[in-house]
């Protein structure tokens, strides 16, 4: 058994070359044709840990106009990662449930996976092939048992209409972020670059260099190993990622101190300072992003004077920023559901460009399918090369590896410590 | 009758029938849908207050445990977790319903379980450190409410959506061996509660039931009910202000009642809402679309439809009857229009066809008049005149009475002298009454203002036909008209004009009061049978003062007399005083004399078109002494090339002509160009004097119009007016030369008929030239017919014969005339006989002619009196060669034109004699000579 958790990790590459059809192409999806009779009544629970998932219920009644007598909901589970391998064997087992890929390769959730569907079984129809190669995991047997339905990244919301007024681009390399940053200034923009100071992952210093440190580390096999083994001398991998961050706080581009008085968390704050309209580029992940839209009527100063925004990569690179993409939730099956049809033929429905597209959409997170397009706040994102656009388990590193790191760049940020110090405290750097 | 006027009425009462009944339908469906409501509601309540009872049951149970445990405690041997586990586990008969016992105070909330994980049998412990459902668990327990339990929450034991119902106890740890307060969690699938609530729908098959907790965070919810959270469900499908939102969440947390929201699809729908009997922090909420839970309104539009389509056919059936009475309606008031149009047509047609010939009578009656010297022959003519301006009457009245009961007749109010007015009145009534041997009266305020404003003809009218009246009813005695007139005080320049007549007649009785002015009607008609008249003067005045915003009011005594009466405001233009008027019309009267033209206008040039030529004799006869130039024509193609070529002062033009009538020549005339008339006053003549003909006239171009039989005054007013000043002079008292031209023995004459004369040469002077031309060959002619007939010589005897017709019938010596063309017709053919007999008598009748007319040498025109222009050498030449040729070509109508030509010119003294034998030889028809005559001077 543990040979096929682990086999998850070392087979998530190699997936990319046995999935059907899933070469980057848009394909044009043909309306989708119900299998069974409409008439045919069932119900079916969706189990996952959000507390709210207005973007499926509204995937429900679309649903519905397929099979108006079905009847589906979704279920809150409480304490869920420690609930869903029971609930999925109990007298009521919900029929579809989340997974993360942070539980894959975890031994507590064995039997959860044992108890999923094999989604690429060409039986089911399920057409995948929508979604972006790099998000899907597989099996070492080549079996799909989770597929994911929203992503994130790191990166910065930019406020178009400063830029848009102070007649500027938006920064594509590390080179022009500077020079931009600078004219803003003198127009008066006291930290054009804001973001939550925090040691989490929406933190500004991780939004900044985290997709750096994981494509450098991508580019150089090896280093992933040194570092998930917290080799002290791994640390140094970490180098060009540092060196580039420290320039960063360094520079006119951002002021640490006015954003750590200013933002108080790395999400609600992040979004209403941002919303305050004077602010041109927040750093932020995509899940921060899925929170404005809900917020936009929240905030007085948006409401009175709404402004337009998008998404962009950290322009951290020489050359440009880096989309690294991380899968927020998936969505697997439960191989046991009393109506295991129907469960897969809702799945057959919704792993689709269009409904995938249109949940991102609601919930405002980035999309798992190859189009960019169905969600203009994330639009830009297609313009990142292939090159600097991968998957972050791709990189190969463990989360205490990533974890060093984020310690490493919040005591740097900070000030706490210089480069050349952090990299020597690799493996032992304190973590919040 | 209009369709509308039916159709509209119709589809308004229908439209307010089916207004009604929809408004009824509404109102019943809004009663139904209240009662359905609340007949929802009451449904939301029995369902309330079953789940209550099955919540209470299982709080109930619950407490049982609790109790049992609890009790044991109190009695001093309290149950160790493991005992009270194993108890419940006896105790409890359902397998899906677990017992968890909870120590609160330890901090990871961990307990035991009457059941063992689904992932691991052997492991019974519970864990709540992640399931945050006992933060109220202080206050459930201080306020113990019916039923104590948790949120729906996840079974930490085997992940099914559950509840718990709690009730705290004592537990002893055995550990420490004393006793520790736990919580005894009775933990439920939901699905057994929602399994109540699915057969909790009653008669609702669409219902969803579902709970929900203070927060609004579902306890159970059904399909519909999206989010978490019931009021985050609501507010995003809801659009509400902040203030709406918070009073959702204060009815639906405050008590029962039934709301409408919108569901995801944007539909109404009913949501009814109370809390749970028993206990405060949970509602039951029962939602239902409205379409599902108000009853089909279908029966309703089926009796909306039926009475809809039977409106329509009602209308369709009425608007048939409705087609069928309008045709009938139609046929009749189209019959009905063309008898009206008859009577027009025979109004104007009676209208034209008598006043045309009356035009003639009068006209030529006038002529008569003024021509004859025969006493028996004017006093026959004056007759004539007399009975013609009667006829002329009648018609007028009739005329008149047609335009008011036609609604046609207008008022045309000018400027006029009051004095005129009695003028003419008394003009026209005096000697009537005079001749009846009545007195005729004045008696008219000298202070009435001198020119007034008003229908001087209409009140000239009325006053008329009063007086008229009054001379016809009256035997002796006389009448006496009265005028006087006040200021009014509200109106500074208005006076109202009282006009009075008083005769000694014969007086109306009272009860023929009221038939006065009833049309056609006559009073005592058997006693005045022999006075002529329509019976319509009396209702025409009294229809004028009507329009005139007055009345005829009558006093009489019968057999003393009547006096008639009438009051008009008259606007006043001139103040002056009309003065002693009586005195003013003695001396009038005094100087009056015998007709005479008004002015002469020798300058003037009038073109005159009429069909008829007696018509045309007529107008220029009765201007004959105005000497004005009147050219005539018959027709239109014959007007247009005098009109295209020669300029007129003014034109007269007939409106009935064949072919063309009046108005089309008019428009023939506005149309052309380079006309020397353009500027022309073109007046119409019309024998047609029904109502609307002035709009007609006027509209059509006319400057002005003339009716006929025509009035010798109007004519001549009306060309004072049209005429240019300076071609118009006063009549000359003494100095009428023209009238003096014929001298009063031609009249005398047997043999001579002046008029066909006149009519002959044209006008009196060529007339004199004429018959001097004719005296002067009548020697010679006489002689050399006798020579001929002497001589046998029948070819030239008849020439000569023939010559004599012609020449004596233009002078007008018709009889002569005719025994001439006897004998030329003798001559013809060949009958030596007759003409051997009756030349002498012709020859002898021809010889007195010319002594009769011998007093015309000694009134030969003098040099001194030729105006006319000297002829140019060259001119005479031109006529000279031009006669030549016409002779030789035998045009004798060009030689007799060059000869009329030639009369125009003063002719040199050395040529005078050879014009005059050219004169000769064309009178005497002997154009073969003429050549002769003008040899060596062509």
């Amino acid at each position: 058994m543990k040979k096929r958790v682990t086999a998850f990790l070392s087979l998530s590459l190699a997936v990319l070359l046995l999935l059907p059809g899933c070469a980057g192409q848009k394909k044009t999806e043909g309306a989708f044709v119900p299998k069974y009779d409409k008439n045919t009544e069932f119900s079916l629970t969706v189990a996952g840990s959000y507390s709210n998932f207005e973007s499926l219920e509204a995937e429900f009644e679309r649903f519905y106009e397929y099979y108006p007598n079905a009847s589906l909901q979704y279920v809150t589970m409480d304490d869920y990662n420690n609930v869903i391998s029971s609930a999925l064997v109990s007298s009521e087992p919900p029929d579809i449930f989340t997974t993360t890929s942070s539980m894959v390769g975890n031994d507590k959730y064995k039997d959860m996976f044992d108890a999923c569907e094999v989604l690429s079984d060409p039986a089911l129809e399920i057409d995948y092939s929508c979604i972006r190669s790099s998000l899907i995991r597989a099996t070492d047997s080549g079996d799909i048992l989770m597929l994911p339905i929203f992503t994130t990244s790191y990166g910065m919301l930019a406020n178009m209409d400063i830029f848009e007024k102070e007649k500027l681009e938006i920064p594509k390399s590390f080179g022009e972020l500077t020079e931009v940053c600078a004219k803003l200034k003198s127009a008066g923009y006291e930290s054009p670059v804001m973001g939550a100071n925090k040691f989490t992952g929406p933190g500004m210093f991780n939004c900044f260099a985290y997709p750096m440190f994981a494509y450098n580390v991508l580019k150089n096999s090896g280093q992933a190993d040194s570092l998930n083994a917290l080799e002290p001398s791994a640390g140094e991998y970490m180098r060009p990622a540092l060196e580039r961050l420290d320039k960063f706080v360094n520079s006119d581009c951002v002021d640490v101190e006015k954003c750590s008085e200013e933002i108080k968390d790395d999400y609600d704050s992040v979004i209403m300072r941002f919303f305050e309209g004077d602010v041109p580029m927040m750093l932020a992940t995509g899940d921060v992003v899925s929170g404005t839209a809900k917020r936009e009527s929240k905030s007085n100063a948006f409401s009175e004077h709404p402004f337009k925004y998008k998404f962009f990569t950290a322009p951290a690179g020489d050359d440009g920023g880096y989309f690294i993409n991380s899968v927020s939730i998936c969505f697997s099956v439960n191989k046991n559901s009393k109506n295991l049809d129907m469960t897969n033929e809702f799945m057959r429905f919704l792993i689709s460009r269009k409904e995938l597209g249109n949940m991102a959409g609601l919930k405002r997170l980035i999309t798992p399918v190859d189009d960019f397009s169905l969600d203009e706040v994330y639009s830009a994102l297609a313009e990142i090369p292939a090159d600097r656009s991968f998957s972050d388990k791709q990189t190969g590193l463990k989360d205490s590896a990533v974890r060093q790191f984020r310690a490493a760049i919040y005591a740097l940020g900070n000030g706490q410590m210089t480069v050349d110090e952090v990299i020597a405290g690799y493996g032992s750097l304190p973590e919040e | 009758m209009k369709k509308a006027l039916i159709i509209i009425p119709n589809l308004l009462i229908m439209g307010f029938i089916l207004f009604f009944i929809i408004r009824y339908a509404n109102a019943r469906a809004a009663e139904n849908r209240q009662n359905e409501i609340a007949a929802f509601e009451k449904m939301t309540m029995t369902t309330n207050q079953i789940i209550a009872n099955y919540l209470e049951d299982e709080q109930h149970l619950c407490d049982i445990w609790a109790n049992y445990i609890n009790r044991s405690a109190e009695a001093g041997s309290p149950m160790t977790a493991e005992e009270a586990t194993s108890f419940i586990r006896q105790a409890k008969i359902l397998p899906e319903i677990e017992g968890h016992l909870v120590f609160l105070d330890d901090p990871n909330r961990e307990g035991i379980s009457t059941a063992a994980k689904v992932s691991d049998p052997d492991d019974y412990t519970v864990s709540y450190r992640n399931i945050n459902i006992f933060d109220n668990i202080e206050s459930v327990g201080e306020e113990r409410e019916a039923v104590s339990l948790t949120r729906a929450y996840t079974n930490p034991m085997d992940g099914v959506q559950s509840i718990a119902f709690l009730h705290p106890v004592s537990i002893l740890d055995s550990e420490a061996g004393e006793l520790r307060n736990a919580l005894l969690l009775r933990v439920v699938p939901l699905s057994r509660l929602e399994q109540k609530l699915v057969f909790l729908k009653g008669g609702y098959e669409n219902v969803e039931i579902s709970l929900v907790d203070k927060e609004g965070n579902y306890v159970v919810h059904g399909k519909s009910f999206k989010n978490r959270n019931f009021f985050e469900y609501y507010k995003s499908y809801n659009a509400s202000t902040a203030g709406q939102y918070d009073q959702v969440i204060k009815e639906i947390t405050g008590g029962t009642g039934t709301m409408v929201i919108k569901n995801v699809k944007g539909e109404d729908c009913i949501l009814s809402y109370t809390p749970l009997a028993t206990m405060k922090i949970w509602f039951l909420l029962a939602y239902i679309p409205e379409k599902d839970l108000v009853g089909s309104r279908s029966v309703d539009w089926l009796l909306l439809g039926v009475v809809s389509l039977g409106f329509v056919i009602l209308l369709v059936f009425n608007s048939i009857i409705m087609m069928k009475y309008n045709r009938k309606l139609s046929e009749a008031a189209q019959e009905a229009n063309q008898a009206n149009q008859a009577k027009s047509y025979f109004l104007s047609t009676m209208s034209h066809d008598i006043r045309t010939p009356m035009n003639a009578i009068l006209g030529l009656n006038e002529m008569v008049l003024r021509d004859s010297r025969d006493d028996n022959i004017r006093m026959y003519s004056k007759g004539i005149k007399t009975a013609g301006n009667t006829l002329l009457s009648i018609i007028n009245d009739i005329l008149d009475f047609s335009k008011i009961e036609a609604g046609k007749m207008e008022l045309i109010n000018v400027d006029y002298s009051f004095g005129s007015v009695l003028n003419d009145l008394v003009n026209m009534v005096k000697k009537k009454a005079e001749d009846k041997g009545l007195s005729f009266n004045l008696d008219i305020d000298k202070n009435i203002p001198m020119i007034l404003n008003g229908d001087e003809v209409r009140i000239k009218q009325v006053i008329t036909n009063i007086l008229s009246n009054a001379v016809k009813y009256t035997r002796q005695g006389g009448i006496t008209l009265s005028a006087s007139a006040r200021r009014l005080e509200d109106q500074p320049d208005v006076i109202r004009l009282r006009i009075c007549v008083a005769d000694t007649g014969i007086g109306i009785k009272p009860e023929d009061l009221k038939r006065l002015f009833v049309a056609f009607e006559r009073i005592e008609e058997k006693r005045n049978r022999n006075i002529e008249g329509t019976g319509l003067g009396m209702t025409i005045a009294q229809s004028f003062l009507a329009m005139m915003g007055s009345h005829l009011e009558v006093e009489s005594e019968y057999g003393k007399g009547s006096v008639f009466s009438f009051e008009i405001d008259q606007k006043v233009i001139k103040w002056d005083p009309v003065g002693d008027y009586e005195e003013a019309f003695r001396r009038s009267l005094e100087e009056q004399v015998n007709y005479r033209e008004k002015f002469t206008a020798p300058e003037a040039k009038v073109l005159v078109v009429d069909d008829a030529p007696v018509n045309l004799t007529v107008f220029v006869n009765l201007l004959r002494q105005t000497r004005i130039q009147i050219d005539t024509a018959e027709s239109g193609d014959e007007c247009m090339p005098l009109f295209m070529s020669r300029h007129y002062d003014v034109i007269f033009l007939d409106h009935m002509m064949p072919e063309k009538d009046g108005i089309e020549i008019l428009k023939e005339m506005k149309a052309a160009a380079e006309t020397p008339n353009a500027k022309t006053p073109i007046i119409c003549l019309t024998a047609n004097a029904v109502s609307g003909m002035r709009e007609v006239y006027t509209n059509a171009g006319f400057d002005d119009y003339l009716t006929k039989p025509i009035d010798v005054e109007r004519l001549e007013m009306m060309l004072l007016q049209y005429l240019p000043a300076d071609k118009v002079a006063p009549a000359s008292d003494g100095g009428d030369t023209v009238g003096h031209a014929l001298p009063d023995f031609l009249y005398q004459l047997k043999e001579i008929d002046v008029s066909a004369g006149l009519t002959h040469c044209g006008n009196e002077e060529a007339y004199m030239q004429t018959l001097r031309v004719f005296l002067a060959n009548a020697a010679g002619n006489a002689e050399e017919i006798e020579r001929y007939g002497a001589a046998k010589d029948v070819r030239n005897t008849t020439i000569k014969v023939h010559a004599l017709k012609s020449s004596s019938r233009v002078i007008g010596a018709l009889k002569l005339g005719d025994f001439a063309e006897r004998l030329e017709k003798a001559g013809d053919r060949g009958d030596l006989e007759t003409l051997d007999r009756e030349l002498g008598e012709l020859v002898s009748r021809y010889r007195q002619l010319a002594a009769d007319l011998e007093p015309l040498n000694a009134q030969s025109v003098s040099e001194e009196e030729d105006g006319r222009p000297l002829i140019a050498e060259e001119k005479l030449k031109e006529i000279y060669g031009a006669l030549c040729e016409s002779c030789e070509n035998y045009d004798f109508d060009s030689v007799d034109q060059l000869v009329k030509d030639l009369e125009k010119y003063k002719i040199p003294e050395n040529e005078a004699a050879r014009v005059d034998d050219v004169r000769k030889a064309v009178d005497n028809y002997d154009y073969e000579v003429i050549p002769e005559i003008l040899s060596g001077k062509v």
